[in-house]
């Protein structure tokens, strides 16, 4: 597989060849929608999931209903936000069902940021305790690198909200690491 | 202009003054450590992605697309449309392109010149298929608004109902574009504008469920 397909940036066909090939019946074109994409996809899921397994029944879901929907696909706004949208909604959807399925409720308090470990933990730790939405557009922007119009695009919301989001949980990031550390 | 700690915060906002800010850092212990911190958090932040094999989660995905692609073909779009909806919707949309069929029959049964050679009652006349174009654009345009208000109520909400409508109207754009596609090489076939306006229907149908539930 080339390079760039597994970095989920680029691939041989265009996305839209890839989707209307995809649309005929084409498993080979959709495989390769699938090389490129299912580890952010992944990645993603587990984030927001924290459970492997729901994330690759998440990300399992998500390429069949992309799939039985390729017929849909919004060639003006690119395939990436199209499908991780979907993929955002398998994961809500996944999330509900866990929920509903808990025997004991989930804890609503996430646990406190620990001192003296690596900042990379530190970083975990904070992320839990930050608005849901800021910390959204922090992952697909600083750990998944997507770009603020494809933030935009996936989270359906404007370009300068999601700098705004991206702003504020990094200034929240910092009180809470600073705050930990002092 | 004089840089002081207070104005740290607003220098991460704004580029501009960042400059100013490292120049102040340099002799500030504490915007020193907090200029650190918010440059660390973006450096730090690709490694928090995890990755891991999954060998099994795409033979997996295959294997469902294959064995539903298997159960579609013999049965062409009627398959299709089953393998989606379940039979009884696909019958509900049958009772209602029956009805489109006829008003589609009524209104080209209409006096019209009819193009040469063309007497076929399967078929539409030219002035005919410019009404229903027109009529068609028309409903887009309708459909259109309609999505244009039901966005919000779809986009950010998470209960079932929403999820249920979203992927209904997924399903149904999936469809309208495969039938107008085969319109498209066919544009005077009477039961294929039929078909195409029965789902239009469905879909503004729902769009107004939608409306009508959020209010």
């Amino acid at each position: 597989m080339p390079l760039a397909m597994a970095a989920g940036r680029l691939t041989s066909r265009s996305d839209a060849d890839l989707i209307q090939a995809s649309k005929r019946g084409d498993l080979s074109a959709f495989e390769e929608i699938y090389a490129a994409h299912a580890g952010r996809m992944k990645s993603i899921a587990f984030h927001l999931l924290a459970d492997r397994a729901d994330a690759e029944d998440a990300v399992q879901e998500a390429f069949l209903k992309i799939y039985r929907a390729a017929g849909a696909f919004p060639f003006d706004s690119g395939l990436a936000p199209w499908i991780y949208r979907i993929l955002l909604n398998c994961c809500y959807d996944t999330g509900r069902k866990r929920a509903r399925q808990a025997e004991t409720p989930l804890a609503s308090e996430p646990p406190a940021i620990p001192s003296n470990v690596p900042l990379q933990v530190a970083i975990r730790h904070a992320l839990a305790r930050i608005h849901p939405q800021y910390r959204m557009v922090f992952w697909l922007f600083e750990v998944e690198g997507f770009r603020h119009s494809e933030v935009a695009a996936i989270l359906e919301i404007p370009e300068g909200t999601s700098r705004k989001w991206l702003f504020e949980a990094k200034r929240e990031l910092k009180r809470l690491l600073t705050e930990s550390r002092a | 202009m004089t840089f002081d700690c207070k104005d740290l915060e607003r220098a991460l906002a704004v580029p501009e003054l960042m400059a100013d800010a490292r120049e102040h850092a340099k002799v500030c212990d504490a915007c020193r450590r907090e200029l650190w911190l918010w440059g660390e958090i973006s450096a730090v932040a690709p490694g928090l992605r995890d990755e891991w094999e999954t060998p099994d989660l795409w033979p997996k995905i295959r294997q469902t697309l294959a064995a539903e692609q298997k159960a579609a073909k013999p049965h062409g779009w009627r398959g299709r449309l089953g393998g989606r909806f379940g039979w009884p919707v696909v019958a509900g949309m049958a009772a209602a392109m029956a009805i489109a069929a006829s008003v589609l029959v009524v209104i080209y049964t209409r006096p019209a010149p009819a193009p040469a050679g063309s007497q076929d009652s399967d078929f539409l006349t030219e002035q005919t298929l410019q009404e229903v174009e027109k009529s068609e654009a028309a409903y887009r345009a309708s459909i259109d608004k309609l999505v244009h208000l039901a966005q919000p109520k779809l986009s950010n909400s998470d209960n079932p109902a929403a999820v249920a409508a979203r992927e209904k109207l997924l399903v149904l754009d999936s469809e309208i574009e495969n039938v107008r596609s085969v319109v498209n090489r066919n544009r005077f076939n009477a039961q294929l504008q039929a078909e195409l306006a029965v789902l239009y229907r469905d879909k503004q149908d729902t769009l107004k469920e939608i409306l009508q539930r959020a209010q």
